[in-house]
């Protein structure tokens, strides 16, 4: 800018007071000095004309509205805190829980998350199956369980009927066992003379093991052609004796 | 704008933990930095973290301000102008590229302005001028020089006085009068080419 003196007034302080002037700050003289200025000298006048029109459109240009979210995430961003009051004014009420449900979070859930692991339920699988087994071998039925009475006298009535079933059982063993052992008399009695001197047997009694028996009678079928006497020996018997050669039929009574 | 009391304890209660003042602060100042980013970077996005990036600064930095030395709108916009010259060395790289991608059409007098303009005849409707007025504005703003830019954006825009600016361009108020003259007349000069060549 060339340095004119117009009015009193160099380019340099014109230029010095170019702000002060579109502020409106200039004392009465100094801008009627620096209007006298603007209108002499083409470079100042030309120069107060483009700074006051590039101050006119910065002053319409409007603001821009930062991002809804810009809030959010600055507070994010320092404190951590996602606030929710910035998102909704309203905030939202927690609903109330009972007391039950405060006792079933406390103790049931980290009851059931144990449950829930694999081992304890094939631990617990395991125990079921054998307890199933268990009572379906003692005769236990679900729906006898339904029809129990827990009456005192009930329950004495059924202590007797299971005694007495017990008993029962006992003799029946017994006397099957006496009959087997009485069969396998009669079969050792009927079987013919070998050659060679014969060993001595002993005479079971109360024998309950079969096993000895059941060893001869193989040895018999090995040798099937021989005779067959149809002779009974006396041998250890209880009550009636007079047992038949022929087959004998027993019952268990198990119930 | 501020009550220099009201900000001091609302500082003082930011720096010993108290997360509502700090959210005031958040909401009393993010419009403010998001425009001066927004006019000095160009881009909404640039803007956007930006002015995340002034606020983090501002949020470690909060005890080292003293109300006693000036006010906390020039202490927050020195931080806000010293990120936006780092931003600007960063992408200075970006720009070189970008202006040699347009350098022929630039020499061969094509209209690097009009062409974001659209036929500002067409549109009856005010307010979409308006719109279309404030684009071109920004797009000269973004023209200038940045020592310019900034001065202009910091007294025009956001009505910072010359003693303030001075403070946070560290330059005397002399110069600040100075820049800002310039710059409001090579906007001036950038937007009557542009609105001529248009007309």
């Amino acid at each position: 800018m060339p340095d004119h003196t117009n009015h009193g007034m160099q380019c340099n302080e014109f230029d010095s007071l170019l702000s002060d002037a579109l502020d409106g700050v200039l004392s009465r003289a100094a801008l009627d000095r620096f209007q006298a200025h603007a209108r002499s000298c083409q470079a100042c006048g030309a120069l107060f004309a483009e700074v006051e029109a590039g101050r006119n459109w910065l002053k319409d240009l409007e603001e821009a509205e930062p991002p809804a979210s810009l809030v959010t995430n600055i507070l994010a961003s320092t404190t951590g805190v996602d606030t929710q009051r910035l998102r909704s004014a309203a905030p939202t009420r927690q609903p109330r829980i009972s007391w039950l449900e405060h006792v079933q979070a406390a103790l049931l859930e980290p009851i059931w998350a144990m449950v829930r692991q694999p081992r304890f339920a094939m631990s617990f699988g395991m125990a079921f199956f054998a307890l199933s087994v268990g009572l379906t071998v003692a005769g236990v039925k679900p729906a006898d369980l339904r029809q129990v009475s827990l009456r005192p006298s009930a329950l004495r009535h059924a202590y007797y009927n299971t005694q007495a079933r017990v008993v029962r059982y006992v003799d029946n063993v017994r006397a099957v066992y006496e009959v087997q052992a009485a069969l396998a008399g009669i079969k050792r009695n009927v079987r013919p003379a070998e050659p060679g001197p014969a060993k001595p047997t002993k005479e079971r009694k109360n024998d309950t093991s079969q096993q000895p028996e059941q060893k001869q009678e193989r040895n018999y079928s090995q040798t099937g052609e021989q005779l067959i006497l149809a002779s009974a020996h006396r041998g250890p018997c209880i009550g009636d004796c007079d047992l038949p050669v022929g087959s004998v039929t027993t019952y268990r009574r198990f119930v | 704008m501020e009550d220099v009391q009201v900000v001091a304890m609302l500082v003082r209660r930011c720096i010993a933990g108290d997360a509502a003042a700090w959210e005031e602060i958040v909401q009393s100042y993010n419009r403010r930095i998001y425009n001066l980013c927004y006019r000095f970077a160009g881009s909404a996005d640039d803007a956007q973290d930006l002015t995340q990036e002034v606020f983090i600064k501002m949020y470690r930095t909060l005890s080292s301000y003293d109300h006693t030395k000036g006010a906390f709108v020039t202490w927050v916009t020195t931080i806000t102008r010293n990120l936006l010259v780092d931003h600007f060395r960063k992408t200075k790289q970006d720009r070189m590229t970008d202006s040699m991608d347009t350098a022929a059409s630039e020499h061969e007098d094509a209209q690097p302005l009009s062409e974001q303009i659209p036929d500002l005849s067409a549109p009856p409707d005010t307010r979409v001028r308006q719109r279309e007025v404030s684009e071109t504005v920004h797009a000269a703003l973004g023209k200038l020089s940045p020592e310019l830019r900034e001065a202009v954006i910091l007294r025009d825009l956001q009505d910072m006085d010359y003693r303030e600016i001075a403070t946070v361009l560290k330059v005397p108020e002399g110069t600040v009068k100075s820049r800002i003259n310039r710059g409001r007349a090579e906007l001036a000069r950038l937007l009557q080419r542009t609105y001529r060549q248009v007309m």
